[in-house]
């Protein structure tokens, strides 16, 4: 804070403002006014102050903090806008001794001014008017300035003063000729049965001021805080509504909903007495949270009920907050608590028993709030609460009962920082589901730890498959990579899986041999499959190398010879080729010779095969070295309908014209027979 | 606009609009300019939701694909990163975030986790320091995409290696979330019904391919979280009768063989992703006199395939050999229409003919497209190859033994087959094939394929176990064949989800029940050709609304299961 120029001791008088969300401090050192704020200090002058004011006495911002009122050691006071831009009005009251207290006093919206100044035993009213109003005060008192008036308690009072509401004041000015004064006196005569109801109602009704008079009772009751005034003044209303048409309702039921509620809570019992304007500011959301923080939740709840609030906003909230209480009552035992609590709560919408637990625990009452977490549908919400209190195996058994993936992978991070190794293993072992998520995530960010599992679990077959894909991935070298084949073989056999453990034998075996021939006759081996090991050494001319392996392999003999055909057809090797299908007796036939050559565009080649082709596929090969005519003797010969069928799609057009009359002839005979 | 999804007996564009509208509320959150980075995995999927036009609208001025190191530079006040909730990307977005910090001006960081928060992503960026750099940290839920009037996908890649070969449930549950979105859409569904092991529980009578493989499934997760959701009491008159829940390791063997439909075949030959086919472009090159073909388009061409387009709606779900004589009439009637201008004489007649002409030229465009795809398709399918793998194929199904080999490195795709049940070693054991292909006739002789009067005619003889699946529980009813269901692998169940009086349904005589049939773990176009067949059926009874983890083939399938070690 600056320093302010004169100021050796206390202030006179000082009081905070705020303007624009900013505070200030106005502060009074003898007759000079000064603003304070976090930087600066100013000196200001209220406009029009009266002259000979030699220090300011009490100084008051009302509850708006719009206005500010001063009072001077003349016994003068100054009223006008916080800003200190306007004077609004001025008093002089002549008492110089210091009073007690000043406050405002005014209604929102109000053009009224008033101030209200307290001394010892003399309570006095100021405003724009050239008298004061003087009130005796019996006891001790004490102001508390409010949004609508002015609470003033003393020992064994309690009272408040305001400005009478327009629609009151209408109402019971004496002799007032308002129509809501008019309409409440015609229900009086009306309830004495006097023909002067009649009267009174046809002068409202002559001047159409009808629906004014009935909204003037209904607001003039929501002023009064005697019941009986009240129902009167309602009364009224509710008699001058039948004699309207349209008159909406619903003014009049919110205002016999308000008061019944205003009501209740100014019973003495309850002692809240709120009036309509500061309950209608506070909303009825504020004032059930009050009720709550007084423990006072039957009421809060029948209000809840009475006023039909949405059970998530109304009911539901408030026995939440109860039995967060509920749950502080250290006497009472955690069967007891929770018990009483789900009795009541049940499953009421909106009612988060998280909420509840996290208070439970808050109070260090960890077993009742893992009892609570039960009654909770949300697993979202129980898991983390779990493992706040240090119950991670619960919390994993209750993500994963909720089937959600992502919470059971938080809580099996978190158990994995908080056990060693062991026991988080063995939990794992005890919950199938987490160990296979575990495991995943394992297989992308801990390969190690996926070992140590499978090796746990007894596992072989994952343990033999790990292994194979570390002898792809992780190993360069051939010796590497063939003990990491040898150590997957060895758990494929502990797994009774014969077959990958005999195909990771002949996968070591072929290893070994490729890196021999690499080694003897250069070019790339690894890796190959036995069949493309067998191709390539037919395409670099190892014919006896390439017989060994299939041999030491077992390919069966007809792949065999496939493998042979089709690399020296590559080679277009055609000597070799002949010789080779001279070798023996061809186990696949002829007729893939035909097609390969075909394949390579050597016609002259397939048909030295075409006549070695056996009688069931004579005509086929024939018809794929394109000589149609034997085709067709074949198929006559055969006698075989499909076959003639095929050789006659091939015939095209002229040159083929002979033949395919050939065909038709043989068919016609054929079918005579 | 998106109004074939609201073709269907389910408005689907209901869907649509709701996750549009929760995009649009979070992009509002973030005041100001924006730029989105992606992980590029979900743009495909995010385009069916909302295009870039949307995106402007609410000021996403930049994107940018989700990349190591400096993001690019933008003017922008926000960044939004829109990723799944993976680990490996989180280290992405720290590294961005920091280099971002060191740059310069400080920008509003924000991450929207598709379809689900994780804490398990936010305690790594918390690990990382760039926790708090980020203002919005919010889930969208995007799990089940509206692809078509009757069709939703998950597009989850890898749901079915997930649950069968890691034990890992993630989809399961993001499935059982998507079906409570659906379900407070479009209200209850009074009754469930499922088969197989993910649909369910496992029980101990099978022994399960991992012992130790044992969690909740989709039926029981729905069941649960409608209690975590109780408070809003879900008041929406019920539009689907019936939930299917079908475990693709019911029905292992259609996905295996090649679909013949026309939209199976395109999708066989050159994968549909996200309802976008890239196409060879030589077909494509616009025939213009002149240039003599000297510039050809280089890039592939891009075509979306829905119902959308009149043209294409008819004919993907027919058998690809009942394509061509519908092209060709249509090249009729649309040459028919464009000759009628010379009949126009009257001014009137000519506005007429006109105001028609934007209509016919797209029809005109969109004939044309499909003649050339099915002459690409027809070059496949003529060839040996094809016909080859068909014979195979066929030999399979009727149980002729084949002999194959494989490499080495293929061991540990073998075992991942096995594991989930594709492979089986021979152990002897009575091979109950026969029976289920008898008792659920899989195998129809008598195919038409031009006017199909069954389902086989999708793979031009073997009609889908599934689909035969969903066929018999509709009419008459899955008691008459209890003994099959048995063979099949994992339990069969029913549920019913009790109504509040005022939501119960009365069905107007002739009103077809509405089914919602959800394949875990993919589902080919045959099989949703055969469906729709079944709800275009006049006394079928039951029209189908479609949803999977992911739309699949016979390749993308075994490719999503395959481990290559190097």
């Amino acid at each position: 804070m600056p320093e302010v120029p004169g100021l050796q001791s206390a202030p006179s008088c000082w009081t905070t403002m705020c303007q624009d969300r900013v505070a200030h401090i106005l502060l009074a050192v003898g007759p000079d006014l000064y603003l304070l704020d976090h930087a600066a200090c100013s000196a200001v002058t209220p406009p029009g102050l009266a002259a000979g004011v030699s220090s300011f006495l009490q100084m008051a911002v009302s509850f708006t903090y719009r206005h500010l009122a001063l009072f001077t050691d003349t016994g003068y006071i100054w009223m006008g806008t916080a800003s200190l831009k306007e004077k609004l009005c001025e008093f002089n009251c002549n008492i110089r001794a210091p009073p007690k207290q000043m406050v405002w006093c005014s209604r929102p919206r109000s053009k009224e001014r008033a101030v209200v100044v307290a001394w010892e035993r003399r309570l006095m009213v100021v405003g724009d008017a050239p008298e004061g109003i003087q009130f005796v005060l019996d006891e001790d008192s004490y102001l508390v300035p409010e949004l609508d008036g002015v609470r003033i308690f003393s020992r064994s009072t309690h009272e408040f003063l305001h400005e009478v509401p327009v629609a009151s004041e209408e109402i019971f000015k004496i002799a007032s000729m308002a129509p809501g004064a008019l309409l409440l006196e015609a229900q009086k005569e009306y309830e004495k049965e006097s023909q002067k109801a009649d009267e009174y109602l046809r002068e409202i009704q002559e001047l159409g001021q009808l629906p004014q008079a009935v909204q003037q009772c209904i607001e003039a009751a929501g002023h009064e805080h005697w019941p009986d005034m009240q129902k009167s003044l309602l009364r009224a209303a509710s008699f001058g509504k039948c004699f309207l048409d349209r008159f909406p309702p619903d003014s009049f039921v919110r205002m016999c909903q308000d008061l019944r509620v205003l009501n209740a809570i100014r019973d003495y019992h309850i002692g809240i007495p709120l009036t309509y304007s500061q309950y209608k500011q506070l909303t009825i959301q504020v004032l059930l949270d009050r009720l709550v923080l007084r423990r006072l939740y039957p009421l809060a709840i029948q209000i809840c009920e009475y006023l039909r609030l949405p059970e998530v906003q109304g009911v539901s909230r408030i026995l939440a907050h109860w039995a967060c209480y509920k749950v502080q009552q250290k006497d009472v035992s955690d069967e007891d608590v929770a018990r009483a609590i789900n009795q009541k709560l049940g499953d009421t919408p909106g009612v988060s028993y998280s909420d509840i637990a996290a208070r439970a625990y808050g109070c260090g009452r960890t077993e009742l709030a893992i009892k609570l977490l039960e009654y909770e549908p949300r697993s979202g919400e129980q898991v983390p609460l779990l493992l706040k209190m240090k119950r991670s195996k619960l919390a994993l058994s209750k993500a994963i009962e909720s089937g959600d993936t992502d919470l059971v992978f938080t809580v099996l991070l978190h158990l994995k920082n908080e056990l060693n190794r062991g026991d988080f293993f063995m939990t794992l072992r005890n919950q199938p589901m987490a160990l296979s998520l575990y495991r995943q995530f394992c297989k992308h960010q801990e390969l190690e730890t996926l070992k140590d599992l499978y090796n746990q679990d007894d596992n072989h077959q994952e343990l033999g498959s790990f292994h194979v894909r570390a002898s792809y991935a992780a190993e360069e070298r051939i010796e590497g990579r063939v003990a990491a084949l040898q150590a997957a073989a060895d758990a494929f056999y502990k797994a009774k899986n014969e077959f990958a453990a005999k195909a990771t034998e002949d996968q070591m075996r072929l290893l070994r041999l490729q890196r021999r021939l690499e080694d003897e006759l250069g070019g790339r081996f690894l890796d190959l499959s036995v069949h493309d090991t067998v191709t390539t050494l037919i395409l670099s001319g190892q014919n006896k190398r390439a017989e060994q392996l299939a041999r030491d392999f077992r390919i069966p003999d007809k792949r065999l010879w496939w493998l042979k055909l089709t690399a020296l057809a590559d080679l277009e090797d055609w000597e070799e080729l002949e010789k080779f299908s001279k070798s023996k007796k061809s186990p696949i036939g002829y007729l893939p010779f035909v097609e390969i050559c075909m394949k390579q565009h050597n016609k002259y080649e397939a048909k030295k095969y075409a006549s070695r082709v056996g009688p069931e596929q004579k005509v086929k090969a024939l018809l794929l070295v394109g000589d149609v005519a034997q085709a067709a003797d074949v198929a006559i010969e055969h006698r075989n309908e499909a076959e003639m069928s095929l050789v006659l799609s091939h015939c095209t057009g002229a040159t083929d014209g002979a033949t395919a009359d050939k065909i038709q002839r043989a068919r016609a005979q054929a079918q005579k027979k | 606009m998106a109004a074939h999804l609201s073709y269907g007996r389910v408005n689907l564009n209901v869907l649509r609009e709701a996750v549009r509208r929760e995009l649009r509320e979070f992009l509002d959150k973030c005041a100001g300019s924006k730029a989105i980075v992606w992980d590029e995995y979900l743009t495909g999927p995010f385009g069916l939701i909302a295009q870039y036009s949307l995106l402007k609208e609410h000021e996403v001025e930049k994107m940018f694909t989700l990349k190591g190191s400096r993001l690019p530079a933008a003017d922008v006040k926000n960044i939004i990163f829109v990723v799944r909730p993976r680990l490996e990307l989180m280290d992405i977005i720290a590294e961005n975030v920091l280099s971002e910090d060191r740059r310069g001006p400080a920008r509003d960081f924000h991450i929207l986790f598709v379809p689900r928060r994780s804490l398990l992503c936010e305690q790594r960026l918390k690990d990382l320091g760039v926790l708090g750099s980020f203002i919005h940290r919010e889930e969208y839920s995007l799990d089940l995409i509206p692809f078509d009037g009757d069709l939703l996908s998950m597009e989850s890649e890898g749901a079915f290696k997930e649950c069968y070969l890691e034990s890992d449930q993630t989809s399961l549950y993001h499935a059982a979330k998507g079906l409570m979105t659906l379900q407070a859409l479009y209200g209850t569904i009074p009754q469930i019904f499922g088969k197989g092991e993910c649909a369910r529980v496992r029980n101990g009578r099978r022994v399960p391919p991992d012992p130790m493989f044992c969690f909740q499934q989709v039926a029981n997760m729905m069941i649960r979280m409608k209690r975590e959701f109780t408070g809003s009491q879900n008041s929406i008159f019920p539009v689907f009768d019936n939930l299917l829940l079908l475990d693709r390791n019911v029905d292992l063997l259609t996905p295996l063989a090649t679909q013949l439909t026309y939209e199976g075949l395109i999708d066989e030959i050159y994968g549909i992703q996200n309802s976008y086919v890239k196409l060879p472009p030589e077909k494509f090159a616009p025939k213009k006199q002149g240039d003599g073909g000297k510039d050809l388009p280089t890039e592939a061409k891009k075509l979306q395939l829905n119902s959308a387009e009149e043209l294409y709606a008819e004919i993907r779900d027919k058998n690809f050999n009942a394509v061509g004589s519908v092209l060709s009439k249509k090249a009729k009637v649309i040459s028919a229409a464009f000759e009628e201008r010379h009949n126009a004489k009257t001014v009137g007649e000519i506005k007429q003919f006109v105001s028609q002409l934007p209509h016919m030229q797209a029809a005109r465009g969109s004939l044309a497209n499909h003649t050339s795809i099915a002459e690409l398709i027809k070059d496949v399918t003529t060839s040996e190859d094809f016909f080859d793998k068909l014979t195979v194929e066929q030999e399979f199904m009727s149980g002729i033994d084949t002999d194959k080999t494989y490499g080495y490195e293929h061991i540990l795709t073998l075992y991942n087959l096995e594991k989930a049940g594709l492979l089986k070693p021979q152990t002897g054991g009575r091979n109950t094939y026969p029976t289920v292909r008898k008792t659920l006739r899989l195998w129809m002789d008598d195919v038409n394929e031009q006017n199909p009067t069954d389902i086989s005619y999708v793979y031009s003889g073997y009609a889908p176990l599934s689909v035969r699946l969903a066929q018999l529980l509709s009419r008459p009813g899955w008691r008459s064949i209890e003994e099959v269901l048995r063979i099949l692998p994992g339990p069969h169940f029913e549920e019913r989800q009790p109504l509040p009086t005022g939501l119960q349904k009365k069905r107007q005589p002739g009103e077809n029940r509405v089914t919602l049939i959800f394949f875990l773990g993919g589902v080919t176009f045959a099989e949703i050709a055969a469906l729709r067949f079944l709800s275009q059926l006049e006394d079928g009874g039951t029209e189908y609304v479609i949803a999977t983890t992911k739309l699949i083939n016979g390749a993308s399938w075994i490719e999503s299961l395959m481990e290559k070690p190097f």
